[in-house]
């Protein structure tokens, strides 16, 4: 069975708490041992498949060699019969039948071999599984036990605010408020940026020229006045 | 990278938003960070063996409105699919926000993460503050 139901009880038992086992602490050690014995399994079992690879090797080469010689002997029986010589044939013939022979039992015990070494790696891909599958149990494990952590400091902090109401709601509007301020400011700079290319503007007009100029709007002033007092 | 390595970059970083961090690793070994975008709800990240879990706690029960309890479940449900990135769960009695990420995320990548878990920590509150006390 699943981890998922045990951590649910155990959640809705209330097991909040950091350090409180999230699940029977029996249980983690049973996936722990699982995981070990899988891994000791894998690890012997790779042995083994080592020498009996070994041996699987070594007879593929022999039965190679033997059905070399048949392909040999075969070879010489033909030659043998054209040159006439059919004692010879003969003999070659019941060499071939005791070679086919032992590489018949080879090939039996090779595929007996080949049989086990097969069985052996299914084995260790199944410990593999229950590895992973193990793995993956206490992976949820620790993923609440870390979110238990995760959530002490806050719910702690919870009950120390808790006394003042709408907290969510004042934390908001600070958050809100803190949101417009960044936005004026950016309004602002965008307001700076704006003028300071509209100064830029007017010293390119003044230098060419163009627009109102300190000394003719002092004329223009003083044309006013001497107006002014009938002059 | 481990949490402090990771407290120390986030530190030094500044996102194309203008978006800074303020990340403390505290003696539990939760690395708590203050996004500025967010700067009243906290993101505490912790480790496991497999990934980095960035968790916003969000409310208790007990600030939620007694007889609404069960409409701010569905409310939640509902939401959860169109959140970016992060998705609504209860920890004991406590509401949190949170996204998980593989530990060989890239820093690029885990940036980006909680920027937009501390955004979507204000979205979520906004549309659930009625049920709220």
């Amino acid at each position: 069975m699943g981890i998922l139901k045990n951590i649910l009880t155990a959640v809705r038992g209330g097991a909040s708490e950091v350090g409180e086992s999230i699940v029977d602490a029996n249980a983690v050690r049973i996936l722990g041992q699982e995981i070990r014995d899988a891994q000791d399994a894998i690890a012997k079992a790779k042995q083994s498949l080592t020498g009996l690879k070994a041996s699987e090797i070594k007879l593929k080469r022999e039965i190679n060699s033997l059905e070399s010689d048949v392909a040999s002997y075969e070879s010489k029986a033909v030659q043998a019969l054209e040159a006439g010589n059919e004692a010879l044939a003969v003999e070659v013939a019941e060499r071939i039948a005791e070679i086919e022979s032992e590489a018949a039992e080879k090939g039996a015990e090779h595929s007996a071999l080949s049989a086990q070494v097969n069985k052996i790696n299914s084995m260790i891909r199944q410990r593999e599984k229950v590895i992973q599958k193990n793995g993956r149990e206490l992976e949820k494990i620790k993923t609440v036990e870390q979110l238990q952590k995760a959530t002490s400091s806050m719910s702690t902090n919870f009950a120390a605010t808790n006394a003042s109401e709408h907290r969510v709601s004042k934390a908001l509007e600070r958050v809100k408020k803190k949101q417009v301020n960044w936005e004026d400011r950016m309004e602002a700079g965008e307001w700076m940026e704006g003028e300071a290319s509209g100064d830029d503007l007017d010293r390119k007009l003044k230098d060419a020229g163009i627009g109102a100029t300190a000394s003719s709007g002092a004329s223009s002033v003083l044309e006013r006045l001497k107006k002014k007092s009938g002059q | 990278m481990s949490l402090n390595e990771l407290a120390f970059k986030l530190n030094a970083h500044i996102t194309a938003e203008d978006t800074r961090f303020d990340a403390v690793l505290a003696e539990s070994g939760v690395l708590e960070v203050i996004c500025s975008n967010n700067e009243e709800f906290p993101i505490n990240i912790v480790k496991t063996d497999t990934q980095l879990l960035a968790i916003t706690p969000l409310f208790n029960v007990n600030e939620v409105k007694p007889d609404k309890v069960n409409e701010l479940n569905e409310e939640l449900l509902l939401i959860s699919p169109a959140i970016p990135l992060s998705a609504i769960g209860r920890q004991g009695d406590s509401y949190i926000l949170f996204g998980a990420m593989a530990l060989d995320t890239l820093f690029e990548n885990i940036v980006h993460e909680l920027e937009v878990q501390a955004e979507n920590t204000v979205d979520v509150l906004q549309v659930i503050e009625p049920l709220l006390l």
